[in-house]
């Protein structure tokens, strides 16, 4: 028992002099990035590490509220790059997490699609620069539920589906949005009254005997593919990347962007109010906006670019739909609302209740 | 022959508790071998998980994190907590019992409020004296304080379980404080020690959201690394992690079992 | 002239108390007012302010968050939050009744061990959580899920229909918690079981008939403060805790836990955060309270828990 205590104590002392070793060393210009995981070609860090002689260290985060929360809390001063979503941009801006982008540094950005070139949720690209974009639409499983299902009755049509699991997406912006969709309200409802006919239908959904649960998109994937779910909620750009990693396990697995609306999301790079190398950040951002590391980009996560200069390099896959969706099916496609003040308490309160029901 | 027939049943029991403990463990030992990326069945042996975790550093960077970081926080928490799970029964009389309520209060309170609060205390501080910059530092400075209040209760519930005359009678024995505290509390306590270590060590290394608030970002952990991956589904990387974590314990549990069986006569000390 | 020195010797050994009551409780009580109460101070205050338009807290001072917290929202005054308490209640307290069934004969074989061994056997019930919560939890996810041999023998027993798991369900949330919490019961119980007087039970084999009695008067009282202890470390956690809560439940039921957390972030209202956390913090502390007492019933008036 000693000679465990001595060995313990042992092993201690060594770990902690390699810590004092590394942490000496490491004194290099540093560009550190605040990102959803599997969201970036390691190949594309490591090039740029090379060519402008920096060292990058990557975080990640599992949502944005999370994220959100940490830059509040003082990681404002920690990061240089954070990639948010549309409906959280003004929300950064407002705040004063965020700083102004330098368009004198970022040539490139005249590379952007003209779709995404001034957007509504920042107009003139003050603050923000569009990373990559996706849809959010139905995953369901052929065999049980049919060739060709293009509605969300597959989960909200108590009917329709009664004996397969199915799951919904635990943004709660998201499923609210789409229950929208489906009562006729439009993916972007925002009326009170409205709402509280969705939180209805969705607490009804919740409480049906195959309702599996609130859960992320790709997890929900995962889980179609393994049975637990027969239907739910998720990304494209991870549906054609699962797709293509086993074709046989997805064989039976259909994508589609309901008839009701659905989801359209742009993902942006922004510069942290406090960051420690904005210049580097800006060089980084001017980087990711060049035509040909935005193709390998997008070939790397599957999802389609906002890089109009890469287009042409993209993958066939990519090309297609659901990837790159049709016309059609952007036009029943729309960005999730940016809520504050009133509106969103009334909407979280809504979406407790749903919750502890 | 009672005895003998409630130490079979025991036996089963343990064994059966065996293999509780083990089953989920070897689902994510078998999905690290799987050749696909998908959970959907077992496709075929593949080290190529293996082989792109030694190429990832941010993985291996997060695992070292982790260890410096459970080894030390509960080295010095099992000291600290010790201590104070000590004083506190030694002083029991003098009317100490409002500092439970300070001593209760980390265990109380919700993680993301004790995240919050040590974050943005440590920025605050760095901001003013250019000390606490969050790092592995602030995270250790904070797994400490989660795990003292949970060692001192161990602690104390051990030594209310002797018999108070003992303590009498060392104080005869041994003069001072520290020779009581080496030749007596210490090895009276050995038990309670090694589960004291076990539990912060434990704590330490499957907390997540005291750690993402009061880390930088330099000092990500597994758990940290683990959260924001599981965004994307857990990838089978994070599955060989996991694994080699468990073989690297149980390598160095075999290592110093087997070290203690080489030189029996150390282990019989004060039972 | 003696009574001098004899005056001397015990300041002398009032100060050497002093030092030493300093020196045993001074660090580990400075650590944590020093990193957590003062800390906490600035973020329990927000309960009092105003929620701003992005959740962040603003002057002026007002109870707006303890009247929204009781239920009283935009929409009237509703339940959810008193359904959110209840349940995390009703988990609590099966997951550690559970947790001490599974605990008691293992911690008590660990300890009938010979003792170069028992190390080793502590070790085997610990390392499993030293895999990350989430590993462990998804590798139940696995194990659960339709189309495996558990949830196919349920299904076989007419408990689940064919086409559903084992997981998500309510069942799988108190199979993830016992799991996790198992080595904090196994741990202070065993400290306790080593130090037992084996003799008493013995004695009191021969003397009652029963194993519930023999339990009951010779083994429980000499390992009560363990116990207790392992019900501190064991409920309490439980009781806040979410994460398994969402992976196996599949997020269908909100815990306390989760309520704070959703107000730090995707709920956004700090204000309301503070303050539920502030009513769990309170909550917890008066279980805590009755804790103690219990054991001091059980423990004959002794202060069994710290």
């Amino acid at each position: 028992m000693r000679t465990m205590i001595r060995s313990l104590a042992m092993s201690m002392l060594l770990t902690l002099g390699l810590a004092a070793g590394t942490s000496a060393m490491a004194q290099e210009k540093t560009l550190y990035i605040f990102n959803w995981s599997q969201y970036m070609d390691p190949e594309i860090i490591e090039a740029f590490e090379q060519k402008h002689d920096v060292k990058i260290v990557r975080n990640f985060y599992n949502s944005l509220p999370e994220m959100f929360s940490k830059l509040r809390a003082g990681g404002d001063s920690q990061y240089d790059i954070i990639v948010p979503s549309n409906y959280f941009v003004p929300r950064l801006i407002e705040t004063g997490l965020v700083q102004k982008l330098d368009h004198s540094k970022i040539p490139n950005l005249d590379n952007l699609h003209p779709k995404f070139r001034d957007p509504s949720f920042d107009p003139g690209n003050q603050y923000s620069a569009a990373f990559q974009w996706g849809t959010t639409g139905l995953i369901y499983n052929k065999e049980t539920l049919g060739e060709h299902s293009d509605t969300w009755g597959i989960m909200f049509d108590p009917k329709a589906n009664t004996k397969y699991p199915f799951a919904m997406i635990g943004d709660g912006q998201v499923t609210m949005g789409m229950a929208c969709a489906y009562l006729g309200f439009g993916y972007r409802c925002t009326d009170r009254e409205q709402w509280k006919k969705a939180a209805k239908l969705v607490l009804e959904t919740k409480k049906r005997e195959n309702f599996s649960g609130f859960n992320d998109g790709t997890p929900q994937l995962q889980q179609i593919a393994q049975g637990v779910i027969h239907a739910g909620m998720s990304y494209n750009g991870d549906y054609v990347f699962f797709k293509s990693e086993d074709p046989e396990a997805y064989e039976d697995i259909g994508f589609s962007i309901p008839k009701e609306g659905a989801e359209i999301w742009v993902d942006n790079m922004m510069i942290p109010a406090n960051a420690p190398n904005p210049d580097l950040a800006h060089t980084f951002i001017n980087y990711i906006l060049d035509a040909e590391v935005g193709a390998q980009l997008s070939n790397w996560t599957y999802y389609s670019s906002p890089n109009k200069a890469a287009l042409p390099m993209l993958d066939e896959v990519l090309q297609q739909p659901p990837s790159t969706p049709t016309d059609a099916e952007l036009k029943r496609s729309h960005f999730t609302p940016s809520l504050s003040g009133e509106d969103l308490q009334v909407f979280q309160q809504l979406w407790t209740e749903v919750q502890s029901r | 022959m009672k005895r003998s027939r409630l130490n079979r049943s025991l036996q089963v029991f343990w064994y059966l508790a065996l293999l509780f403990l083990y089953a989920p463990l070897a689902i994510v030992v078998t999905f690290s071998f799987n050749s696909t990326n998908t959970y959907a069945k077992f496709s075929g042996f593949s080290l190529r998980w293996y082989e792109k975790l030694l190429e990832n550093e941010i993985i291996l960077n997060a695992f070292y994190n982790s260890a410096v970081l459970a080894i030390t926080s509960s080295a010095l928490a099992t000291v600290f907590g010790t201590a104070l799970g000590y004083g506190i029964y030694r002083y029991r009389h003098l009317q100490l019992g409002w500092l439970i309520w300070i001593i209760y209060l980390p265990i109380v309170m919700p993680d993301i409020v004790y995240g919050i609060s040590q974050m943005t205390f440590f920025v605050g501080v760095h901001q003013l004296t250019g000390f606490l910059q969050p790092d592995l530092g602030t995270m250790i400075i904070a797994h400490i304080s989660f795990q003292v209040p949970f060692v001192a209760l161990l602690i104390y519930s051990r030594l209310v379980q002797m018999d108070p005359l003992l303590f009498e009678a060392t104080q005869d024995l041994y003069a001072r404080p520290w020779q009581r505290a080496w030749y007596f509390v210490l090895p009276t306590l050995r038990a309670a020690l090694i589960s004291a270590f076990f539990l912060s060590f434990t704590l330490s290394i499957d907390d997540f959201v005291i750690s993402f608030f009061t880390a930088g970002p330099e000092s990500t952990t597994l758990p940290i690394f683990i959260w924001s991956a599981i965004k994307k589904g857990i990838t089978p990387e994070i599955n060989a992690i996991s694994t080699l974590l468990i073989v690297t314990v149980f390598t160095a549990a075999a290592i110093s079992f087997a070290i203690q069986r080489a030189r029996p006569a150390q282990s019989r000390s004060s039972q | 002239m003696s009574e001098r020195v004899a005056q001397g010797f015990s300041i002398r050994r009032e100060w050497g108390r002093t030092t030493h009551l300093l020196g045993t409780i001074g660090p580990g009580v400075i650590w944590i007012v020093l990193f957590l109460v003062l800390p906490s101070l600035y973020l329990i205050s927000v309960a009092f302010m105003t929620n701003g338009p992005y959740g962040l807290p603003q002057m002026p001072l007002t109870l707006q968050s303890f009247r929204e917290l009781a239920g009283f929202g935009f929409l009237g005054w509703s339940p959810g939050n008193l359904y959110t308490l209840l349940r995390s209640f009703w988990q609590t307290l099966i997951a550690t009744g559970l947790v001490i069934l599974i605990a008691y004969p293992l911690a008590y074989y660990i300890s009938t061990q010979p003792s170069n061994r028992r190390a080793l056997m502590l070790l085997i019930v610990v390392v499993p959580s030293w895999t990350n919560q989430v590993i462990r939890t998804f590798g139940w996810m696995n194990l659960m899920a339709p189309d495996t041999p558990l949830s196919d023998t349920a299904a076989v027993f007419g408990l689940i229909p064919p086409q559903l798991g084992l997981f998500p369900s309510s069942f799988a949330v108190i199979v993830g918690l016992v799991y996790n919490f198992l080595p904090f019961m196994v741990l202070p119980l065993y400290a306790a079981f080593e130090k037992m007087d084996h003799d008493i039970v013995a004695a009191a084999n021969d003397l009652y008939a029963t194993p519930v009695r023999v339990f009951r008067h010779a083994v429980l009282p000499q390992t009560l403060p363990g116990l207790m202890a392992g019900t501190v470390l064991v409920s309490i956690p439980a009781f806040g805790m979410y994460v398994i809560p969402e992976l196996l439940g599949g997020g269908k039921s909100m815990m306390l836990g989760n309520l704070v957390a959703r107000q730090f972030a995707e709920a956004s209202n700090w204000p309301l955060g503070a303050a539920a956390a502030l009513i769990m913090i309170l909550a917890t502390l008066g279980g805590l309270l009755i804790l103690r007492r219990i054991g001091r019933k059980l423990g004959g008036g002794k202060e069994v828990v710290l």
